[in-house]
């Protein structure tokens, strides 16, 4: 079944299940492999892309739902990694694998936009995203830093 | 109001807006201290998506140098980059020969099929040393330099002979060849092609270690940055190849059983369904070529496949939906008699006290001494972990009768190319293993069992690429768990509370004795002995980061913090006379600089404590079992642990120092030692597999935990200290030492604070109780 989503400020038409996770259309349909998979279940926040700017993790949304919002993904954050989180993320050397850092800006994005000077308590309740190599003081530094660059 | 810092050193060469920055933060945010790390260079891109993928066009100077028109350099290299930078440190190393600007580097990969058709010459080291993340050895650093100071005479050559002078007036800096008395300038990239056919009369001699301007003295960031911040690093889940179709496993629950039943008519009319396929570990390999080994072991524990069933589909999603819903059945065998985790955790600690163990290490007559004097005794125990690699197990396939072509995230692609040749009879040559970022290894990718089934999957289906995608569920039940372990002892102390006799009784599913039976403390023991029995279970077992290791450290770390508070002494002080005389100064000095860093022996609130625990990985012993000083990578820890009046426990600070030998990036080092101890402090405090009847209980993260960023117990600040380090000429391993000696740490901290000793692992659950 054929349905349309607003994707980085382009329209795209996708031919697929529309009961199928946001993700799996952004990954195997589109080709847009920078949001992963790390659970499936809600819980790791790998997946995570902003939905009208608010964070949100696209393997438990249905594609269909999103139709008519506006979605963005870690490829349409800027066109040259000058975004203020993709700066203070290069500034302070934040990834080690990098696989769950997609999920993480993106998180980050969402914290920033609607609390431009967030505090450490305010981090603890929007960074729940999981790092298995252990970033989480590099992230929570460079969220602050990007705060200043914005 | 939580506090969060990490520590870095600030480096005079900062740029002015890091220095603002390093102030405007404190003022922001009211005591946050951030200083930033010193890579100051200009930032260098990769330019492939991913490592396996290979520029053309350029001219190669070996097959670890190409340096294409444009003028940049490509630097291949055989060591897996798992997130540890060792991508990054190995063209470090290449450019400290080779002189160029560092910002037209881009590191790629040595393909293991060219290995096989150049007779081995990438991995003369062994099995361990190439192909595989890890340490960097002394053998392939050489010839990653070699190869840099060959090409930057080649190229001087090439220019001389231009340019009609001679190669002694022409200079080599930078990227650029020039010669000043003429006034003549050529980039690398417009020689590259005129140099690579240079002979050289003699291979040039390296740099003596005083010259090096880069090892030791840069710090660079990591290659692979640019293409982690815009989403575009391809990791092996993330590779599509024309004609792919995707496919999702499900292996018998209980490890060692067999498939009984299925039914394809229930799903084939399914979306996008194309076939089921099924894995039948009876099914007889085709196997090796004879004469040929695997730099692993293959066999059915690590390389050998589970039986398993797996849907084929259009898309992941469809396959996935499909094989949720495929009746099947299994049946689970020997693995069933398991019942319980406590089961096996009541055998592996009986199996600590058989007297039939093998003795790894004996030093005095520890029977007679213990006669005499008041017993003091302990038990310890660690259980399975899962790795909880980000990226879920997967791999993509192309097999066809006389070619296999793979796309892999693996820590060891020359492993993966023999799994492969075992599976389908291929001949070495016509493999290829393409491979990819890989989203956390720790040694969860190394044996190839993964490779097994995404090749015994797709030769199912000859020339269609089939990408295999394991759910998180399915990488969970599957694993090769963390060692289990346990440990028991029984010591006398001397009148001088020094120990006088220590008898420890060791059972693992791999029985190693590695930071227990070899550790220095043993000489100023009289009486020693390790013994150490082999436990054995249904459950897959492989290495996670420190393997045997960090269990091994808890036990004797535990230990010897038990018998230092039981004679009321002070445990650091206390190790410092049981390492009195060691040859090694590493380890002394690495517990004076975390000692003196993190204020030992100051006074604190009540609820709060400082904990201490060392140890060293990698390290070299002897045939008797004893200790080689000045090898592998020592490491000390003090934990802070807060429990407040009503029992919340946090952790608001880690002190780390490490010795390594010579460092040759540290703001690798620095985020290596960071993660670890994250990463140890999961582990070792909260992650544990459960069994029910033979079958992994945990499949997701509604059940298996995993230390995150609002967790109370994340440490709010990790200082991470190099005033240990010997700066002797090995250049030992990062990554791993540091995942010790935490939960050690922390459960000393918590004695100290509580007067409760945690003894098993994972120590909150018994926290609380």
């Amino acid at each position: 079944m054929s349905f349309d989503l607003k994707i980085n400020g382009k329209q795209v038409s996708v031919d697929a299940d529309p009961q199928t996770p946001l993700l799996w259309v952004l990954r195997d349909h589109l080709a847009m492999t920078g949001t992963k998979y790390g659970c499936g279940v809600n819980q790791c926040g790998a997946c995570t892309v902003t939905i009208d700017g608010v964070a949100a993790r696209s393997c438990s949304i249905p594609a269909a739902q999103a139709t008519g919002r506006s979605i963005t993904t870690i490829e349409g954050l800027s066109p040259d990694r000058t975004h203020a989180v993709q700066r203070a993320w290069a500034e302070l050397d934040v990834p080690q694998c990098g696989y769950c850092q997609s999920g993480q800006m993106m998180a980050a994005v969402s914290l920033l936009a609607r609390n431009p000077k967030p505090s450490d308590a305010d981090i603890d309740q929007a960074m729940n995203n999981i790092c298995r190599c252990g970033t989480y003081l590099r992230v929570r530094a460079a969220i602050h830093r990007a705060s200043q660059l914005i | 109001m939580t506090k969060h810092e990490i520590n870095f050193q600030t480096n005079a060469a900062s740029e002015m807006n890091r220095r603002s920055f390093v102030v405007g933060v404190t003022a922001v945010s009211g005591g946050m201290m951030i200083g930033v790390g010193a890579s100051t260079e200009a930032l260098a891109d990769n330019t492939k998506s991913y490592p396996g993928e290979q520029t053309a066009g350029g001219a190669e100077f070996t097959n670890h140098i190409m340096i294409t028109p444009d003028n940049k350099v490509i630097i291949r290299g055989t060591k897996v980059e798992l997130g540890n930078g060792v991508m990054t440190s190995i063209a470090m190393m290449t450019t400290e020969e080779l002189a160029c600007d560092w910002s037209t580097v881009s590191a790629e990969y040595v393909l293991p099929n060219r290995d096989v058709q150049e007779k081995g010459v990438y991995s003369r080291s062994g099995g361990l040393a190439y192909f595989a993340g890890r340490s960097t050895s002394k053998a392939m650093m050489e010839q990653m330099m070699q190869a840099g100071a060959s090409a930057r005479e080649r190229l001087r050559t090439a220019a001389a002979q231009a340019w009609k002078v001679p190669v002694a007036e022409v200079k080599a800096e930078n990227s650029v060849l020039s010669h000043a008395a003429s006034n003549r300038k050529a980039t690398y990239g417009e020689m590259a092609q005129a140099a690579a056919a240079v002979k050289l009369d003699k291979e040039p001699a390296l740099k003596p270690r005083s010259e090096w301007t880069v090892i030791g003295k840069t710090s660079r960031k990591r290659l692979n940055l640019p293409l982690i911040l815009d989403g575009s690093a391809k990791y092996g889940i993330d590779i599509q190849v024309p004609g792919m179709l995707y496919a999702t496993v499900r292996q018998v629950p209980v490890h060692g059983g067999k498939l009984k039943s299925y039914n394809f008519d229930a799903i084939k009319a399914m979306p996008g369904v194309k076939a089921v396929v099924v894995i039948d570990p009876s099914e007889k390999r085709p196997g090796l070529p004879a004469g040929v080994t695997a730099p692993f072991p293959i066999e059915s524990t690590t390389g050998g496949p589970q039986a398993a069933v797996a849907v084929i589909a259009d898309h992941f999603w469809q396959a996935k939906v499909a094989l949720d819903v495929l009746p099947v059945e299994w049946d689970s065998g020997e693995g069933a008699k398991w019942t319980n985790t406590a089961k096996y955790y009541d055998e592996i600690m009986a199996a600590t006290k058989d007297p039939k163990a093998n003795t790894l290490r004996s030093i005095g007559d520890v029977d007679t001494a213990l006669k005499d004097g008041q017993k003091i005794q302990g038990e310890f125990l660690t259980p399975f972990n899962d790795h909880f690699v980000m990226e879920p197990l997967n791999g993509t396939a192309l097999i066809s009768n006389d070619r296999a072509e793979l796309w892999f995230p693996t820590q060891h692609p020359q492993q993966a190319m023999y799994v492969t040749a075992d599976e389908t009879g291929l001949p070495l040559d016509k493999i290829h293993v393409n491979a990819t970022y890989i989203g956390v290894g720790c040694g969860r990718r190394v044996y190839g069992d993964d490779v097994r089934v995404v090749v015994a999957i797709a030769k199912k289906m000859p020339g269609t690429p089939i990408k295999v995608i394991f759910t998180r569920e399915e990488t969970t039940r599957q694993g090769r768990y963390r060692d289990l372990a346990a440990a028991s002892y029984t010591a006398v102390l001397g009148p001088d509370g020094m120990p006088k006799a220590v008898d420890v009784g060791q059972s693992a599913t791999r029985a190693i004795g590695r930071n227990l039976s070899d550790t220095p403390y043993a000489q100023n023991i009289p009486n020693f002995r390790v013994r150490s029995k082999l436990f054995v279970s249904n459950i897959l077992v492989g290495p996670f980061r420190g393997p045997v290791y960090t269990s091994n450290l808890f036990f004797l770390e535990t230990m010897i913090n038990q018998l230092a508070e039981n004679a009321k002494a002070d445990p650091v002080e206390y190790r410092r006379k049981l390492l009195a005389n060691y040859a090694d100064p590493g380890w002394v000095k690495v517990l004076d600089e975390v000692a003196q860093k993190a204020n030992w022996g100051q006074k604190l609130p009540n609820g709060t404590a400082q904990g201490f625990a060392m140890g060293n990985w990698a390290m070299a012993v002897t045939k008797e079992g004893a200790p080689v000083p000045q090898t592998g990578s020592t490491v000390a820890a003090i934990v802070t642990v807060e429990v407040s009046r009503r029992g919340a426990i946090s952790i608001p600070r880690v002190d780390v120092a490490m010795d390594l030998g010579t460092i040759m990036n540290e703001e690798g080092v620095r985020a290596q030692m960071e993660g670890a101890v994250i990463m140890g402090l999961s582990s070792g405090l909260l992650e544990e597999i459960n069994i029910s009847n033979g079958a992994v209980v945990e499949g997701n993260l509604d059940t298996y935990r995993l230390l995150r960023q609002n967790d109370a117990l994340l440490p709010q600040e990790i200082h991470v200290h190099f005033g240990g380090n010997t700066n002797h000429e090995r250049f030992s391993e990062a990554g791993e030492p540091p995942m010790g000696p935490t939960p050690a740490a922390f459960a000393h901290a918590y004695y100290r604070a509580t007067g409760k000793w945690l003894t098993r692992q994972p120590l909150m659950k018994y926290a609380s109780a």
